[in-house]
């Protein structure tokens, strides 16, 4: 059992609060995703888990053992950092041999371990190379060949793949996942790409602010993201969010209503102001009867076209069309929204979603910053 | 790149353009190729020259005498008593200045309260001149007054005053403990500068690899300081066997000619037996084993590059 427990930790740096009260329950065997973006928290949490850092309060916990007090060499974990940290003096067989080597396993054992991690990474060939004689991509496998040979409890991963190219990046990727599937450890890993936690994790934990935002599968944070900031950090282009007003069965936007079923939403949304959340890709974009607006921007990545468009008081929106879509700059436009694909906010600066459709994990409302 | 290696020879098609840079050039360099060979070429020869002569100092007058100079260098006591001492006080001083170098960097490299007055304070006695630091050495070591005899007695190490620089083998600890005191502050720069790239991450590796703080400094500091230690030992092991204020002045060679290396013997030899051609014998020989030292600090720096 290598289950991973924060139980109301608190981290502080002289007076910046990294991290408050945060709680996760990570469970044997998964891969939970630490998502965010730069200073939310994510490596800090990493870090304390690594016993890099200490918490200024609460408690972690690795397979049910308290691991606050102990050293990171005795916490039965293995972490593969951004840069990878290889010794530059060691060739790549006694750097893969290395955590082996401090903890007494000599000669034949040794070799034999270091030989299967090679040959799991296709390193075999280079064990006698030097980290500076290989390239990127095949560092990042010495620091996995690294991780994975003393056969850790949880696996810590710190951005591994952004140092990467990006058609290495997605090769690495399938990797990993081919990689937690094959030993089915626990894994621990921060990322500040969205498409590496959704298309890698069981589980991500969306961090911002030094909380946890929204703890939930991919799927989950995707279609009922817990507040604002989630809806707004998944998804390129991010989910669509107007203000507007409540009015009975519709959301008015600048004096256009739009229809919405408030059967849907729980019993806190009451007429007022609110924020309508849309995705691109449930906005359908023709002509007539609908929300008027404007073709600002038309970009064709190919297999797609993201619109940019102007909604009557100037607010701007995305909408995602396919590609033999035919827009001109300046064309006016009507969009029809599905009123199931909308959501509602709270019209605070991260409010709560108000759907009734979620239970979202664990739900922590923004600090005010 | 391609098409220069494809070329002809530069010189044949050489653009005007090309010709004016090389002789800009050779002018830029020219000054310190005049400098260099007044200052280093002229007297080298000259003193390869002077060694096969017997010359008498004050009047620079003598005649010509072959390779006696020399037959006395190889099978006389004189240049080979200096040279075992040049190399125990090289060897001597050399060994404390690293270990205390390499320590003190350890312990400034840390997040020590007082770490930039102390990172300042080190460097106090590779800055004070050699005279200046030799009186108080000399104070210190004084065997009626000093400090240090004071201080042995008081804890009751000894009962006696011990007599420092004028007995063997006080005299030569001496020279090297005062030789290390005045140069380790060069060994603690380089080293802490070295220390500072090494990326804080390769510790919090071998820290989760299961690495203590001594593996930590056998498996990660050491192998990065290897480099830097190399150069270091082989420029002051060069500096220090040519050292010669300091013993000079500290005890000018003796007791009798216990300290007496081989920089002290050619002055010795040049201007208090006023015998310079033979001096020139000692300081050509003095530079042959000198050049073991360039020749791998030369390798080293060229492996480097």
């Amino acid at each position: 059992m290598a289950n991973v427990i924060f139980k109301d930790v608190h981290k502080s740096f002289g007076s910046f609060v990294a991290l408050e009260k945060l709680d996760l329950d990570i469970r044997d065997g998964e891969f939970v995703a630490l998502l965010g973006p730069s200073g939310c928290g994510k490596s800090t949490t990493l870090r304390m888990l690594a016993g890099l850092d200490f918490p200024t309060s609460g408690e972690i916990s690795i397979g049910g053992r308290v691991v606050n007090d102990l050293a990171p060499g005795k916490r039965d974990i293995a972490m593969v950092f951004q840069s990878y940290a290889l010794y530059p003096h060691m060739t790549v067989g006694e750097n893969i041999g290395y955590p082996l080597k401090k903890r007494g396993i000599k000669g034949a054992a040794r070799a034999e371990a270091v030989q299967k991690a090679a040959d799991l990474l296709q390193l075999g060939a280079l064990l006698d190379r030097k980290p500076k004689q290989l390239s990127g991509g095949q560092q990042q496998r010495v620091a996995l060949g690294r991780a994975l040979v003393r056969e850790p409890q949880v696996f810590l991963l710190d951005e591994p793949l952004s140092n990467l190219d990006a058609k290495l990046r997605s090769y690495m990727r399938a990797e990993l996942i081919e990689l937690h599937r094959r030993l089915g450890k626990t894994m621990v890993y921060v990322t500040h790409d969205q498409l590496e936690a959704m298309t890698m994790a069981s589980r991500i934990a969306v961090m911002h602010g030094g909380h946890v935002q929204q703890f939930d599968t991919p799927d989950a944070i995707y279609n009922r993201p817990a507040n604002r900031f989630v809806a707004g950090f998944i998804g390129t282009p991010p989910m669509n969010q107007v203000e507007g007003t409540v009015e009975g069965g519709d959301f008015v936007i600048a004096g256009h209503r739009v229809p919405i079923d408030r059967t849907a939403y729980s019993a806190d949304l009451h007429d007022g102001p609110a924020v309508l959340g849309v995705r691109p890709e449930a906005i359908s974009i023709g002509s007539g009867e609908g929300l008027p607006a404007t073709v600002r921007l038309a970009e064709n990545t190919g297999h797609e076209t993201i619109v940019t468009l102007e909604l009557p008081d100037k607010r701007r929106i995305s909408a995602r069309v396919e590609a033999a879509r035919r827009l001109d700059v300046g064309q006016p436009v009507a969009l029809r929204l599905d009123p199931a694909a909308i959501h509602l906010f709270e019209a605070t600066e991260n409010g709560a979603r108000l759907n009734l459709d979620d239970t979202p994990a664990s739900v922590i409302p923004m600090r005010s910053t | 790149m391609t098409a220069i290696a494809t070329d002809p020879p530069r010189s044949a098609v050489s653009s005007p353009l090309e010709r004016a840079y090389a002789r800009l050039g050779v002018l830029l360099i020219a000054p310190t190729i005049l400098v260099f060979t007044l200052v280093i070429v002229y007297p080298l020869l000259a003193a390869i020259y002077l060694s096969v002569f017997s010359i008498y100092t004050p009047t620079l007058q003598g005649g010509f005498v072959g390779a006696d100079n020399y037959v006395e260098l190889l099978t006389g006591k004189a240049f080979w008593n200096s040279l075992r001492v040049t190399l125990i006080w090289t060897v001597g001083t050399l060994t404390l200045q690293i270990v205390a170098g390499v320590g003190l960097a350890l312990l400034l490299h840390q997040n020590i309260w007082f770490r930039s007055l102390a990172r300042s304070l080190v460097l106090f006695p590779y800055f004070l001149s050699t005279v200046v630091a030799v009186l108080v050495w000399k104070w210190l070591f004084n065997d009626l007054y000093g400090a240090l005899n004071h201080g042995l007695m008081q804890l009751g190490i000894i009962d006696m005053p011990l007599d420092w620089l004028g007995s063997m083998p006080n005299a030569m600890i001496g020279v090297i403990l005062v030789g290390a005191w005045k140069y380790f502050p060069f060994v603690v720069i380089a080293v802490l500068a070295r220390l500072q790239t090494i990326p804080e991450n390769l510790y919090e590796a071998a820290r989760i690899d299961g690495a203590g703080p001594i593996a930590r400094f056998w498996d990660i500091t050491l192998p990065q300081l290897r480099s830097v230690l190399t150069v270091i030992i082989l420029l002051r092991a060069i500096w220090d066997f040519k050292e010669f204020d300091l013993l000079y002045l500290l005890t000018g060679g003796g007791p009798v000619t216990s300290t007496q290396t081989l920089s002290l013997l050619v002055y010795q030899e040049a201007f208090g037996l006023n015998q310079m051609g033979q001096a020139a014998a000692y300081s050509v020989g003095m530079m042959l084993v000198m050049l073991v030292f360039m020749v791998l600090y030369i390798r080293q720096t060229k492996e480097k590059a």
